[in-house]
């Protein structure tokens, strides 16, 4: 077993990656960011369902960044500069003064949206990363009592996620076996319903039957203990963060 | 130790009553099975012992239960967790923690157990059940049998005076299964565990237990011990039948029992019954089949053909490959190396009608194929799908179970008819090949009959193969010409039903485990040797 950092170091180191990326709105920080999360979670990653979250982070990153250098290409404000190509103009009514729909296409506007698409992009990046590298089950556990109230409720509601995946998958293939090559959102939402229900109901009754909330105070099994790397790593994020803000 | 006075349950919006005016009493170290059809309230009556029926699912209740003195109507199920330790159906859904260590520790630290404490019932825990290996696992990591002990586990570290299990062995291949029951047993006997446990598959469990409580569709309960219940009731085990069916004098419910009462019988000699030679008409062809996921190889060069006509079982641990190979056949897994042809062409170019008129597919949870919001719209879905005379699924469903009305919502069958509306569904394509994942998962005796008749019917009047990954070794019995035994990703054993079954021990059904070293895999087959003896 891999030596395990306090569960909050991990997302501490998150936000402050994250603070620093969105405060220099640089291309470069972002991209060195998502490439030391990447190192990370595959050094460090332990094969339990959560490892999985940073590919899918990356994933929906990488959709948002399309989406927004579309988005950013067909609509908006023009930015005078070299024309890489020219989509034609859509008129608008004319209660909808300074938007427009296509036009010159040109350089500058393009890696602007791209720009912008990136840091959101890192921004998920990262949160997945954090996801990935300590369960947020070991995060809630350390939250105090009064928050752990609400905290549980969204165990049960992330703890559904992973497995809500699998589910997807393993419902479309069935059907796509069925013959239905096309899958339904209902064919597909229906069943996922049904089930992430009975098991949302069936983690509850668990809890219930032994004895979750019957006591004002909790023990804790193994306390979570803020040791000296923890503070290392949170001292050298720190430290490579207001260096990046800050040159 | 739990006692039930004039009990009756009833759910809101529902017309029938679960449970109506029980009552009986459970002394502490006890071991009783609660058995009865799919749907008869088996987990209602479980889950009433804690409290979490009414308190959790809603519900009216008449009467007075109390355990340990305790009435559960006055608490709620968290203020049992002590005293009553419950283990659900499926483990998995009911784990709060990722790693096996504080899944155990959750129960104590809820109820603001010392540190010190906890630590050496943690450890108590482990070496009792034998999971120290993997204490510091990720859950989902763990087979199937591993969960279900860390289940047992999360529920035993509370010291409980009671524990309740819902079908614990459902999921669990015939060792796995064997493991967790001779724990059980085992807690009974050292600790005085009182134990409460469902279970279908009652030749798994009707040796360990002292008594039965019967609910019988009609609403009738009855309680008493084991053979006396099992000398009148409708779903009873092979080894019963078997009683029945050579009229001895007693029921015998453990293997040893029934060999002394038999003696006489296997003290004959009969003549080989010759076994049928299997067509040589090549359906599916396996060959040098490679799976791996990431660096795990699920199957390791894997070879094998399956004829027209043939009804092969793929047996074995969880995790032996089963899944993969059945995927590779249906064409949903693709082969990292070698292949696999269906009638010379390859599974995975299937689509649409095409495929559904050559392969049928089960899948593990029947579920996953139903989206319509009633039966009938379901059929006439498939009805259009495969361009048959409206109504003929809906006819070949009625044959399979009676009274089933049109209206009802997919969700709301029992089990044993969504997986009956499944199977209707797919046959309803004719298709030239059917291929079912672990089919009879919470079915009873008779919805397993029923089914196992579908099956043959189809085997025989098209002349068609069925392949079906299971651990019900007394339903291969029953349906199986051939088995595949599949360990670590290979082939181990590839032979006729009666050769396979035989030869390992922790495989054989109970007619043989009872008629050895006579070849005879079922009742039928020791009463039609006995037939056709002069």
């Amino acid at each position: 077993m891999k030596r395990s950092l306090h569960p909050l170091t991990m997302w501490i180191w998150a936000l402050l990656l994250i603070t620093a990326v969105v405060l220099t709105d640089r291309a470069w920080v972002a991209l060195g960011a998502i490439g030391v999360a990447t190192v990370l979670v595959k050094a460090r990653s332990d094969g339990s369902p959560w490892g999985r979250s940073y590919w899918i982070a990356l994933r929906i990153g990488a959709v948002i960044l399309v989406i927004r250098a579309v988005v950013g290409v067909l609509i908006g404000v023009p930015i005078p500069g070299r024309i890489l190509f020219t989509v034609p103009i859509i008129d608008l009514p004319s209660w909808m003064p300074g938007i427009r729909l296509g036009g010159a296409v040109t350089l500058e506007r393009l890696s602007s949206s791209l720009h912008e698409g990136l840091i959101i992009a890192t921004v998920i990046a990262l949160f997945g990363a954090a996801t990935s590298l300590t369960s947020p089950h070991k995060v809630l556990r350390t939250l105090p009592f009064f928050i752990y109230e609400i905290g549980i409720t969204l165990v049960i509601a992330t703890s559904l996620f992973p497995q809500l995946a699998q589910s997807a998958r393993r419902i479309r293939l069935a059907q796509q076996l069925r013959g239905h090559e096309k899958v339904s959102w209902r064919g597909l939402a229906l069943p996922l319903l049904e089930e992430s229900l009975s098991r949302s109901l069936q983690l509850a009754a668990s809890m219930d039957s032994r004895g979750f909330g019957v006591s004002r105070k909790r023990s804790r099994y193994r306390p979570e203990k803020w040791q000296i790397s923890d503070s290392a790593v949170v001292a050298l994020t720190l430290l490579v963060s207001s260096a990046l803000v800050l040159a | 130790m739990i006692k039930f006075s004039n009990v009756s349950l009833i759910y809101p919006h529902s017309t029938k009553t679960i449970i109506e005016d029980l009552t009986f009493s459970i002394q502490e170290g006890e071991m009783v099975l609660v058995m009865g059809e799919t749907g008869s309230g088996k987990s209602s009556l479980l889950r009433l012992i804690n409290g979490l029926v009414p308190h959790h699912t809603g519900g009216i209740l008449a009467g007075d239960i109390s355990v340990d003195g305790i009435s559960t109507r006055e608490v709620k199920p968290g203020s049992l967790a002590h005293i009553v330790g419950i283990v659900g159906q499926n483990p998995l859904n009911g784990f709060v923690a990722d790693i096996v260590e504080e899944e155990l520790a959750f129960g104590m630290e809820a109820l603001n157990f010392p540190h010190d404490v906890m630590r050496k019932r943690v450890e108590e825990v482990l070496d009792l059940l034998g999971l120290n290996g993997v204490r510091h696992r990720s859950i989902a990591t763990l087979s199937g049998g591993e969960q279900q002990r860390v289940a047992i586990g999360a529920a035993l570290v509370m010291h409980p005076k009671v524990l309740v299990l819902d079908e614990p062995t459902s999921a669990l291949d015939p060792i796995a299964a064997e493991e967790v029951l001779s724990l059980l047993h085992r807690l009974v006997h050292d600790l005085s565990v009182t134990v409460v446990i469902a279970e279908h598959r009652l030749e798994r469990v009707i040796q360990f237990v002292d008594r039965i409580i019967y609910i019988e569709g009609n609403g009738e309960t009855a309680i008493g011990p084991a053979e006396e219940v099992l000398r009148t009731a409708q779903l009873v085990p092979p080894i019963i039948r078997l009683a029945r069916a050579l009229n001895l004098s007693e029921v015998g419910t453990s293997v040893r029992e029934v060999r002394r009462l038999t003696e006489d019988i296997r003290a004959q000699t009969f003549e080989a019954t010759e076994q049928i030679a299997a067509s040589s008409d090549v359906v599916i062809e396996v060959d040098e089949l490679t799976i791996s996921y990431g660096n795990h190889r699920a199957l390791k060069g894997v070879s094998t053909k399956i004829c027209a006509g043939e009804i092969v079982a793929v047996m074995g641990r969880n995790g032996a490959g089963k899944s993969s190979l059945l995927q590779a056949i249906v064409g949903s897994q693709l082969a990292t190396k070698g292949s696999v042809r269906v009638h010379q062409k390859d599974p995975a170019l299937l689509k649409g009608a095409e495929r559904r008129r050559s392969i049928g597919y089960v899948p593990q949870e029947p579920s996953d194929l139903l989206y319509a919001q009633s039966v009938r719209a379901e059929c006439a879905q498939a009805d259009r799908d495969n361009e048959i005379a409206e109504g003929s699924t809906f006819a070949f469903l009625s044959r399979l179970v009676p009274h089933i009305s049109e209206e009802t919502h997919p969700n709301d069958l029992s089990e044993g008819q969504r997986l009956a509306l499944v199977l209707s569904i797919v046959l309803s394509g004719n298709p030239e090949l059917l291929v079912l994942d672990e089919p009879t998962r919470g079915l009873d005796y008779q919805a397993k009959n029923l089914f196992a008749l579908a099956l043959k019917e189809y085997a025989s009047t098209f002349n068609r193969p069925v392949i079906l990954a299971t651990h019900d070794v007394e339903l291969v019995a029953e349906l199986a010409h051939r088995v595949l035994f599949l360990a670590e990703g290979d082939i181990v054993a590839d032979g006729s039903t009666l050769d396979v079954l035989l030869s390992s021990p922790a495989f054989a059904p109970q007619v043989a485990k009872v008629m050895s070293p006579k070849p005879w895999l079922t009742v039928s087959d020791v009463v039609q040797a006995l037939e056709q003896q002069p």
